[in-house]
């Protein structure tokens, strides 16, 4: 009886043992998970930008194929807001209470993002790469949240010193999405011609429900504008130059990042984006440098077979390059304490995207959250292909 | 038990005992419910909550008096800027601000009720959706509201307290609700409210009759945009910021839906029609998720549609709800609930 | 001048669109008296259809297209049949429910089908081709809208006035049972009604897809398209077109003039305001109540 008791004990303390509890060191932390969240519009009419938390997606699968990070696999939660703050609220809610999020990656759209920042801000949460160029991210910096994606605003500035030095515009014009994002882009361009003692000939703001956009055309070639910035959606832009083509007015087009992913705006202009200079943030589709091509056999393994290999696809990547980078650096000991101070020590990463840089938290100085201002120009040749116009630059 | 003798009996707010203490177990649930869940269902209970008052509201108008609104987001809007513009630019107090701005949506509603007298139908439904689309567009316009670049709720302070967590938020919504939803149902019942279901019922034989159609109408449509114009306020410091693309055509379309799906002319419904419609809307997302139902949409998605727009079958399982409800009994789910009742009713014979 | 033309001429242009939807729009709503919000969503489907024929299937131009019409005429009558009639004793605002749940399903098939990306559609006359007549341009795919617009509108008013199916359909919507008993089967006038109806909101969404072709692109016609066709008169078949008409001319010459931002505020303005004085829309015939 006694041996038997004992060797039930014995079996008791094995199967215990043998659960191995794991401790949550830090929330969303376990001995072998890291668990990280991301929000994307997958329905909704914002559903293109969809494709970004599904590169992330791929991004991990290929980082927990290649061992994870020290021995922990990423556990990824995406799920679908429908560019609604209110999902968007939800869906944050409901993760970081109920399974426990270590840190949020990227994340479509500045209203989805504005009404979950607080939260997360206040419950002291890591948020890397929200995927909006908007300033709103660094104004007010906060400890918890770094930006990288370079700013509308000087991207616009960028655009607009190439027209007028290169190009030799005189008479720039611009259709502008009322909201932030248009809004930024429009007093980076004023900021720069200002420099430059000119004025915008004509500056007309796009509703985005609207499709008819022949009044704006019109106010555009009224102005005899010789270039013209197109800071609106995809279809917008295309809807533009569609209707000044039918007008027979044929400026030289630019536009902004967010329009950049040439074959995709190429087919469905029907060749009309030939000869558009956009800004970029990130590397070029075909590169052939290495971190590219591992990301593209990422892709081409993990991605749904109708995915498309475009620009939103890997920003996926590049958004969370850094967060990856910090985590490896944070080593097995991983708290979100450490986790950001990592971040800010990265000096001069190179990813996919521009080169990065983070200081020491500092409330009055923005820049100490916002990783990158780079972008480099690029044009749109026949068949969607790419013509690099200017190396990576820094427009102050 | 359902006949009425007296006209009190017909205007009490509780019409038996049985009722009141299922009432008074509905309160004590009410006010324990967020120390047994867990802070997201708070939350979602706060989101379905303002719902329900919109959606009371608007029973006022579709079900009660039978004029259709599809504008009702604009005085959602109304009341959630109003809120926030009062408390950071005239440093109100929330308890007036909030009232305040649910006033000035009722003065708008009251100016949209002014042309609704003549139209009717699609006619009506255009007008009203012309008016919700033109307060959004031009509240995104003007500086003043924070244009494009919406606006941040500020720090809720009550007397002594300060609500910022979803908790303590609840309890205010919860109130709120309890109270409007009781007037609701008192209105219902006096002759402000039969004057609505006259109008609704026959509104050139209730002219006739002595009830002022101008008045009444306006009054519907003011009522209406005063809940609306609450649940407005109230929902801006649950999402706390407020960007005029939220206000959308789709929301008044939700709006409209969750009535009528809950049931015209009952606040029952409405409450019932409100607490489904929104709690789907935010927990359809996660149908990929379910053990068997999920992986079987994967796999379909993978072999004939797109595994990109596998999300998609939220929408597909809203419009369904929304149809299959509407299609087996025209009268909502409280046609349902009436059904049930009235089956049971002479059981077991 | 010239300017001034050219505002006119692009308000034609795209009221033509509208036109459609809102031709659409008005044979329903002429026969069983419910504005059908899935309007759009139905010409999406047949519209997404057509671009699975010519991609996946290979079909000529021509052969998808006649395909697409043949198509969308079944997705009408299917929808009627199996949706719509089996609504027991409904009311209004419930059909207009169901109207829109049908809205999201379909809206929600085509997107989980296709994604979300933009596509292309192959289409024999390009969108950014255009005619100028002296210094006004219209593009040509504009200008076929035009004429189908006017064309459709023409054929479907003779249709309604003088041809005895139109007939029958007209005395289903005045009174269902006075037509029921004098021997017109009301259930199949309403599913011809839905298929005639999907006809022309095809058509209009082919027209559409060569310049934009994504999910959501009939939202914007399928609203202005309501819109134009309550100013016109919901039972008027020319008042729904001219709506349109009115409704673009009046967008384009506010915006060119006064400020673009406000452009589809005032044209709800209008609208409201053309109710106010005519409530039953521009030229309906306005039906009295008895009590």
């Amino acid at each position: 009886m006694k041996r038997n008791g004992i060797w039930v004990l014995a079996v008791v303390v094995v199967l215990v043992s043998g659960f191995s509890f794991t401790v949550a060191a830090e929330e969303g932390v376990t001995d072998t998970e890291i668990h990280i969240g991301q929000w994307g519009p997958q329905t909704g009419p914002a559903a293109p930008w969809g494709s970004v938390a599904r590169g992330t997606a791929a991004f991990f699968k290929m980082i927990n194929d290649a061992g994870g990070i020290h021995g922990r696999k990423i556990v990824y939660h995406m799920f679908d807001d429908g560019y609604n703050p209110a999902k968007t609220m939800a869906g944050v809610k409901e993760l970081q209470e109920g399974v426990g999020i270590f840190a949020w990656a990227s994340g479509v759209g500045t209203a989805p993002g504005m009404a979950v920042r607080d939260y997360l801000m206040e419950r002291k949460v890591p948020w890397v790469g929200a995927a909006s160029g908007s300033h709103h991210w660094i104004t007010p910096p906060e400890k918890y949240q770094f930006a990288t994606y370079p700013l509308y605003y000087n991207e616009a500035m960028a655009l607009c010193r190439y027209a007028i030095k290169t190009l030799g515009s005189k008479k720039i014009a611009m259709a502008y999405q009322n909201d932030g994002y248009g809004k930024n882009g429009v007093e980076g361009a004023e900021n720069e011609l200002k420099k430059h003692g000119l004025e915008l000939v004509a500056k007309v703001p796009v509703e985005s429900k609207d499709t008819d956009l022949k009044s704006h055309v019109m106010k555009m070639k009224k102005a005899g504008a010789d270039t013209v910035l197109l800071w609106v959606n995809p279809t917008h832009g295309i809807t533009i130059m569609g209707t000044a083509k039918a007008m027979q007015f044929e400026p030289q087009w630019m536009s902004v990042s967010t329009l950049s992913d040439f074959p995709l705006m190429y087919k469905i202009s029907k060749g009309l984006w030939e000869g558009v200079i956009t800004g970029s943030f990130a590397d070029l589709p075909d590169s052939e440098t290495p971190l590219m091509k591992k990301y593209k056999q990422a892709y081409e393994k993990y991605a749904a077979k109708e995915e498309r290999w475009g620009i939103f696809y890997y920003a996926g990547f590049g958004f969370i390059e850094p967060m990856v980078e910090a985590l490896n650096l944070s080593g097995r000991d991983l708290t979100r304490e450490r986790f950001v101070k990592e971040m800010e020590g990265i000096k001069n990463f190179k990813g996919i995207m521009g080169t990065l840089n983070f200081k020491p938290f500092d409330p009055n100085d923005p820049s100490s959250r916002l990783g990158t201002n780079e972008v480099f120009l690029i044009k749109c040749l026949a068949d969607g292909k790419y013509e690099k116009l200017t190396d990576w630059m820094t427009v102050d | 038990m359902d006949m009425k003798r007296h006209y009190y009996e017909d205007v009490q707010l509780f019409s038996s005992g049985v009722i009141v203490f299922w009432f008074a177990v509905l309160m004590v649930f009410l006010a324990t419910f967020p120390f047994f869940f867990k802070n997201y269902f708070v939350y979602v209970a706060n989101y379905i909550a303002i719902n329900i008052i919109v959606v009371i509201g608007l029973n006022i108008l579709v079900g009660y008096t039978g004029l259709i609104s599809l504008g009702h987001a604009g005085f959602f809007a109304i009341g959630a800027y109003g809120t926030i513009i009062f408390m950071t630019k005239w440093s109100l107090p929330f308890l007036l601000a909030l009232p305040l701005a649910a006033l000035v949506a009722a003065l708008f509603g009251f100016l949209l009720g002014l042309p609704a007298l003549r139209l009717e139908g699609p006619y009506l439904t255009i007008a009203t959706l012309g008016f919700g689309l033109t307060i959004t567009q031009v509240i995104g316009k003007l500086e003043l509201f924070g244009g494009r670049q919406g606006l941040h709720a500020p720090e809720l302070l009550i007397g002594p307290w300060h609500l910022d967590t979803d908790r303590s938020f609840y309890y205010l919504v919860m109130i709120i609700t309890v109270i409007l939803t009781i007037f609701a149902r008192n209105l219902t019942k006096t002759r402000v409210g039969r004057a609505f279901i006259a109008i609704r019922d026959a509104d050139l034989a209730a002219e006739t009759m002595g009830v002022n159609l101008v008045l009444y109408k306006t009054l519907a449509f003011a009522i209406s945009a005063f809940y609306a114009g609450v649940a407005g306020g109230l929902y801006a410091f649950v999402l706390r910021f407020i960007e005029p693309e939220i206000f959308s055509l789709m929301m008044s379309i939700m709006f409209l839906a969750m009535v009528v799906v809950g049931g015209l002319g009952s606040i029952m419904g409405s409450i019932v029609g409100a607490g489904l419609l929104s709690w789907l809307d935010l927990q359809l997302r996660n149908i990929l998720s379910l053990p068997y139902v999920g992986k079987w949409l994967e796999t379909l998605s993978a072999s004939y549609f797109s595994i990109t727009g596998v999300s998609n079958i939220q929408f597909i399982l809203f419009g369904l709800i929304m149809v299959l409800i509407m299609l087996f009994e025209p009268l909502g789910i409280f046609g349902i609930w009436i059904r049930t009742k009235k089956y049971w009713k002479t059981w077991p014979f | 001048m010239i300017d001034f033309l050219q505002m006119i001429v692009n308000g034609i242009a795209v009221g033509s669109s509208y036109a459609l939807m809102g031709l659409a729009m008005v044979i329903i709503y002429k026969t069983s008296e419910v504005p059908n919000f899935a309007q759009g969503e139905m010409a999406l489907v047949t519209t997404y259809f057509t671009f699975m024929l010519l991609h996946t299937f290979g079909l000529t131009m021509a052969n998808a297209f006649i395909s697409a019409l043949v198509f969308s005429f079944f997705l009408g009558c299917l929808l009627e049949f199996t949706v719509l009639r089996r609504a027991k004793e409904p009311n209004i605002l419930g059909m207009i429910v169901i109207t829109i749940g049908l809205e999201m399903v379909l809206l929600g098939f085509v997107s989980w089908k296709f994604g979300a990306d933009p596509k292309v559609m192959p289409f024999p006359i390009s969108p950014y081709d255009s005619v100028s007549i002296g210094d006004v341009f219209i593009s040509s795919l504009e200008l076929l809208t035009l004429v189908v617009a006017l064309f459709l509108m023409i054929v479907l008013f003779l249709f309604f006035k003088f041809s005895k199916l139109g007939m029958a359909m007209k005395a289903t919507q005045q009174n269902n049972t006075a037509a029921r008993l004098m021997g017109i089967s009301t259930n199949r006038m309403n599913m011809m009604t839905w298929g005639i109806s999907s006809l022309v909101g095809c058509t209009a969404g082919l027209l559409i897809a060569p310049v934009t072709m994504q999910p959501y692109m009939m939202w914007d016609p399928l609203l202005k398209g309501f819109a134009a066709a309550v100013m016109g008169g919901m039972t008027s078949l020319p008042g729904a077109v001219f709506g349109a008409y009115i409704l673009g001319i009046t967008e384009n010459l506010f915006g060119g003039y006064v400020s673009i931002e406000f452009k589809s505020v005032v044209a709800f303005m209008i609208i409201i305001f053309v109710l106010c004085i005519k409530p039953s829309g521009l030229f309906a015939r306005h039906y009295v109540k008895k009590v």
